[in-house]
């Protein structure tokens, strides 16, 4: 139990006057670059280290470093994972703090998560969701049905898995996966983007 | 009502197209009709004997043959009764009850898909849980089971 034994007692400073004086913080006069002196000197650096490293190989990591630090999946749900997805973004899992914040408009999101039994009635809606994402888009199967249909692949009216319609990244397996597992699928598909080339 | 009361009030209207009033089985009595007379069997359920409310059309495929089960309920006499006629399983067609009870709308757009009971003069048959354009009917006893790598279905852009 030792994350429970008391800590060390904190031992407080002598009062002002009764111990050493404190050094005062020295003041240091930093002098000011103008603005016209800054601009082309820091230009002549870059140009001189893109032309020595290559533009994508500089900017690159930059992109995805913003990008899988703000995904933002779109907001719907298609059956009972959708119940996780909602805790994952709830108080006590809170994928906000990845960034992850869900968008109501396909036209703002870069990520699907498509989160439960997808059937041949909404096949076509699905696509034409993912079409209306702009690029770069991933797409996370969550759940068993989305990866592979689930207890109902073999049902007349369910797509076996949602790779039959859109290209997708990270699979998560579970029947519905916690929101635990939800969270660590982003954090796969981070890594993705954080190696991702072009 | 008992099934005297549906016996005589029905007989002298659809004649022979009435093949038998069954007795009531707890709370549902179960009349049997010939496909014939079924638009003059709705009218006379709905108009004369106060059966208001449609409340389920079921198609059922027993291989040789199909069925149709009506399920009624009136306000006025509390209680439900059961219409049920068979079809040829080659020419599986009966009248539409939308006309009668706007509810058997969707109702038969279901047995029509699931079972492919044609319904005449039905006035929007088309599907209802699957997409446009599916082949199958699938609650159908000859309908097997696709290898999910198989089930090919054309899905339509929007």
């Amino acid at each position: 139990m030792g994350r429970l034994s008391a800590p060390e007692p904190i031992v407080l400073p002598a009062r002002a006057g009764a111990g050493p004086t404190v050094p005062a913080v020295p003041f240091v006069e930093i002098e000011a670059v103008r603005a016209k002196e800054f601009v082309p000197a820091a230009k002549e650096a870059l140009t001189a280290l893109v032309a020595e490293q290559g533009q994508d190989k500089l900017i690159r990591p930059v992109f995805n470093w913003a990008g899988r630090n703000s995904l933002f999946p779109l907001h719907w749900g298609l059956a009972c994972c959708a119940i996780e997805f909602a805790a994952a973004f709830g108080a006590r899992w809170d994928a906000e703090r990845f960034g992850v914040v869900p968008r109501s408009s396909p036209r703002q999101c870069d990520l699907m998560i498509v989160n439960g039994t997808v059937t041949w009635k909404v096949a076509h809606k699905l696509i034409t969701l993912y079409e209306q994402m702009p690029e770069p888009k991933w797409v996370i199967a969550m759940g068993n049905c989305a990866t592979g249909g689930g207890p109902f692949r073999t049902a007349y009216s369910v797509v076996p898995g949602v790779d039959k319609l859109v290209p997708v990244d990270i699979y998560i397996a579970g029947c519905p996966p916690r929101p635990e597992a939800m969270l660590d699928g982003i954090l796969q598909l981070e890594r993705l983007i954080r190696d991702r080339k072009e | 009502m008992g099934p005297e009361d549906l016996q005589r009030g029905l007989a002298s209207r659809l004649g022979a197209g009435l093949l038998g009033v069954d007795a009531f089985d707890g709370t549902a009595g179960r009349i049997r009709f010939d496909r014939s007379v079924a638009l003059e069997l709705f009218r006379a359920m709905r108009e004369e004997l106060g059966f208001g409310h449609l409340s389920t059309v079921a198609g059922i495929d027993w291989v040789d043959r199909r069925e149709v089960v009506y399920v009624l309920w009136s306000d006025r006499a509390l209680q439900y009764v059961l219409l049920s006629t068979f079809l040829p399983a080659d020419d599986p067609k009966v009248e539409s009850a939308s006309g009668v009870w706007p509810s058997a709308n969707w109702h038969e757009r279901e047995a029509w898909e699931m079972v492919d009971i044609t319904f005449d003069h039905h006035p929007d048959l088309r599907h209802l849980l699957m997409p446009d354009g599916y082949a199958f009917h699938p609650l159908l006893r000859s309908f097997k089971l696709h290898e999910p790598e198989s089930l090919e279905v054309k899905v339509r852009h929007v």
